[in-house]
């Protein structure tokens, strides 16, 4: 994937990055010719703890310590030949310009990585040691987040007018740092998980009634949608609302917009979205919206280990209280339901009763 | 010391005779001879003579026989002339083993060395119900294994002869290594690992020479050796432990110089100079020594006639492993008899503490001498977890070769090369890739070899403190690797 870079900066960037990557193969060469075992640390970040009292620092974005890999066993040499074959990649895209995805890297040497965990992580470690995020490797990947609303923007030469058509989805845009000209008139930011909530909401014109931006990460959100999300936020100054299943695994793609995802937790000051509120769905709406029996259903032994496990994460007790009594009612009550659940009992309840009346009445957590 | 043949009788009275004359500041001589004349006398005429120094007889006091086989219905006579430099005459006795009490020992009449000033003794017995080719194969293999400890001072014949049936005279003389420049005052280990490298050469010292179809020369053979030794207050004596291993390859085309246990490796076991069997507490040692961290994959040990035999995995069929270990007390007091009769019999430990002491003895020499081995040869021994890392050397080093040559900054690959030492960059990927996986793989056996030396210090604080205390005893080490981080702990 060739492209031209227009940003002198992200030329200066490179520059840096690639004086990096010689920094360290010199000092793993002189390392080696002094008879030296060399010394890799990798700090070690995390966006949440799970410890009793609240007096972690995990909020603070500092490293909490630092592995160390040496030539002494098997699994670090390994986890070091697949870092400088990523670094060797990565340095070869800066220096062409290029970019490549998580998965092209994977593809060059799949019988050493053995799988794409090994390569993200190796990925991770290189963002950690050069202190910079993923997108200045030159490595992308694959957009997978949608939008439309009342937007309009630039990403490189390529115009995205949403506004045009606001129910009309577009893909976002995989170079997030290359966007420029953003403008809006939309008064909110709703992100919901998933893309068939988004569809319902593109189907039933909820644009043309709400002047919005509606966002989908389709399921776990990707890099660039959080960072698009993020620079939304940052440049645009109005609210974000988040529309979630009510059941563990909506709860948590929630929390991994506003607190990033423990994998990602080196860049998480990057990726996170502090402002965004949670609009729903509650474990309190199935009784609030009538919400029929039979569209409630029993949450599974998987469901309660995960609930119980996020119910210990630092981050909600000391930032979101609330949002953890939600979480906490929801093991309760045993049921988790779909955003689909509320319109049972009329396709556009969505569109028409439940997201106007939650903003309106500022019923958001 | 009970005898159950008369085959295992004449291989102690060998035995005793060596120690005569190791014990011996003089250049001795061993004969060992078999004679008999077929057609008139079926009986075998043994006789061991040897110029070491004279014999006590106490040593002959503890000897009893309890043959059991018919056809070994010997008369249980020895005939014994000896005498010790200070003696004027030569004492001539006459033992009969089968009896006991008083009635044991005939003197006879003396005869007399007529000033010459001499010491000796010799050793006589006749048995018409010996197999001579058996008893000959076993003398033959005894003295084949004696000559790895190597004594230069001590020459041995050994002579089988039928009177009556012409050409049937046999004659072999086991002397000492002196192809290479040991001398007389090496120590004890210095021989044994020169007799054992012999030893391997002349194919278990088969051969009267090296044989040359299989190996061209001394060095290629790896040689690693360590003693352990430990001094017992108590006793005012020093309990030592030594080994030596060598490694050799050999051709498996070469079918003639077949070996006797194949790729096992025989352990051969000394204790106070004399080859024995190997005691069970020795061989649960062996198996509890960590050869993996040498690259060595120990599948078993086989117990055959007393003899250890160890069953490696994973080991080429070309490469084979001799191992040779030597226990004794450093004050040997065998032959003295006021020190063995007063102060040993009564003092020592108990047996049970003194084997376990044998058992971390053996434990640390083995030990020492694989480390021995890894220090000169450190590729070849090394753990198996470094190889696993050694093998992830070519990719890592044609990766920072890849970072290098594929950098856009020639300055940097100037550098780069300037570092390595490579003069051009005219010389290409291959060979930085080269220089940089040597240099890898050399810090990958560096850190193997440090991590053995960080791992030694557990067992010896945990495992074997204890009875070491109750001892009362004074842990020493002595081997050829400088640095021991275990010598800082006693």
């Amino acid at each position: 994937m060739e492209r031209k870079r227009m940003k002198s900066e992200s030329q200066s960037e490179n520059a840096i990055l690639l004086t990096k990557i010689k920094e360290f193969t010199r000092s793993l060469l002189v390392n080696l010719i002094n008879g030296n075992s060399p010394i890799i640390l990798i700090d070690r970040f995390r966006n949440h703890c799970t410890l009793p009292d609240s007096n972690c620092f995990c909020g603070s974005d500092l490293p909490f310590g630092k592995e160390v890999l040496t030539l002494c066993k098997e699994t670090h040499v390994h986890r070091l030949d697949v870092m400088l074959r990523v670094l060797l990649i990565v340095q070869k895209l800066l220096q062409e310009n290029k970019h490549s995805s998580k998965r092209d890297i994977y593809y060059m040497h799949p019988s050493v990585f053995l799988d794409q965990s090994v390569v993200d992580r190796a990925i991770n470690d290189i963002c950690v040691l050069m202190q910079c995020s993923r997108h200045n490797l030159n490595v992308v990947s694959a957009g997978n987040g949608l939008v439309m609303g009342w937007i309009r923007f630039v990403e490189g030469k390529k115009i995205f007018d949403c506004i045009s058509s606001p129910n009309t989805s577009h893909p976002i845009p995989v170079y997030v740092e290359d966007i420029k000209d953003i403008i809006s008139v939309a008064h909110y930011i709703l992100v919901v998980e998933k893309e068939s909530v988004f569809q319902r909401l593109a189907n039933d014109q909820f644009c043309n009634a709400n002047c919005c931006i509606v966002i989908s990460g389709r399921g776990y959100p990707d890099i660039p949608t959080r960072r698009f999300l993020r620079l939304l936020v940052d440049s645009l100054h109005i609210p974000a609302y988040c529309l979630v299943d009510c059941d563990p695994y909506g709860f948590d793609i929630l929390t991994t917009y506003r607190f990033g995802s423990m994998q990602m937790a080196y860049d998480t000051k990057h990726l996170r979205v502090p402002e965004i509120h949670w609009l729903g769905a509650f474990p309190s709406d199935s009784e609030r919206y009538f919400v029929p029996k039979q569209c409630l259903l029993p949450l599974t032994a998987e469901d309660k280990r995960k609930i119980e496990a996020m119910l210990h994460r630092c981050y909600l007790q000391r930032e979101v209280p609330q949002w953890r009594l939600e979480l906490k009612m929801m093991l309760q009550k045993g049921v988790k339901f779909e955003i689909e659940a509320l319109s049972v009992h009329t396709l556009s309840f969505l569109t028409e009763s439940y997201i106007p009346s939650k903003i309106h009445c500022k019923v958001k957590i | 010391m009970e005898f159950s043949s008369a085959q295992k009788l004449c291989l102690h009275l060998i035995s005793s005779a060596y120690q005569r004359c190791r014990l011996s500041d003089q250049i001795c001589r061993l004969a060992v001879g078999l004679t008999r004349s077929s057609s008139s006398d079926p009986s075998l005429q043994i006789s061991i003579s040897d110029t070491g120094i004279g014999s006590s007889l106490e040593e002959f006091q503890d000897l009893k026989v309890s043959f059991t086989n018919v056809a070994e219905n010997w008369d249980g006579m020895l005939s014994i002339k000896t005498t010790s430099i200070s003696d004027s005459e030569i004492h001539n006795y006459q033992i009969n083993l089968k009896e006991s009490g008083s009635s044991r020992i005939t003197r006879l009449p003396s005869d007399t060395k007529n000033g010459a000033i001499f010491s000796g003794s010799e050793v006589c017995l006749s048995s018409s119900f010996v197999n001579p080719d058996l008893l000959l194969a076993d003398i033959h293999s005894l003295l084949e294994k004696l000559l790895i400890l190597n004594n230069p001072n001590i020459a041995i014949q050994l002579v089988s002869e039928d009177y009556d049936v012409p050409e049937s005279r046999y004659e072999k003389v086991f002397l000492a290594n002196t192809s290479e420049q040991s001398p007389i005052s090496a120590s004890s280990l210095e021989k044994m690992q020169s007799g054992l490298k012999d030893y391997v050469l002349k194919h278990g010292n088969n051969l009267s020479s090296i044989c040359n179809s299989c190996f061209t020369s001394w060095e290629e053979l790896k040689v690693g050796s360590g003693v352990a030794c430990c001094t017992v207050n108590r006793l005012h004596t020093e309990v030592v432990m030594e080994a030596v291993i060598v490694i050799s390859n050999m051709s498996i085309q070469n079918t003639t110089c077949f070996r006797e246990y194949g790729n096992k490796t025989e352990v051969l076991y000394f204790k106070d100079f004399s080859p024995c069997a190997m005691p069970q507490i020795s061989m649960k040692a062996l198996k509890s020594i960590d050869w993996k961290r040498y690259g060595l994959h120990l599948g078993g040990i086989v117990e055959l006639d007393g003899i250890a035999l160890l069953e490696w995995e994973n080991l080429s069929t070309d490469t084979h492993i001799d191992i040779v270990l030597h226990s004794y007390l450093k004050q040997y007091p065998a032959l003295d008899r006021s020190f063995f009769a007063l102060n040993f019999s009564t003092v020592i430990p108990a047996p049970r503490k003194m084997s376990q002491l044998d058992r971390s003895l053996l434990k640390k020499a083995v030990k020492l001498s694989l480390d021995d081995l890894k220090d000169k040869h450190s590729g070849d021994f090394l753990s198996s977890r470094a190889v696993q890392i050694r093998n992830h050397a070519p990719d890592l080093a044609q990766t920072i070769a890849g970072l290098i040559m594929s950098s856009s900054d020639f300055d940097f690959q100037r550098e780069c090369f300037s570092l390595l030492g490579l003069q051009s960059q005219d010389v290409g990927t291959e060979i930085m890739e080269n220089s940089i996986k040597e240099k890898i793989v050399s810090v990958i056996e560096m850190n193997d070899k440090e991590s053995d030396k960080s791992k030694e210090i557990a067992p010896f604080l945990f495992e074997e403190e204890d009875h070491i205390q109750e001892l009362e005893v004074e842990f020493q080490e002595s081997d050829y690797s400088p640095l021991d981080l275990d010598m800082d702990m006693f």
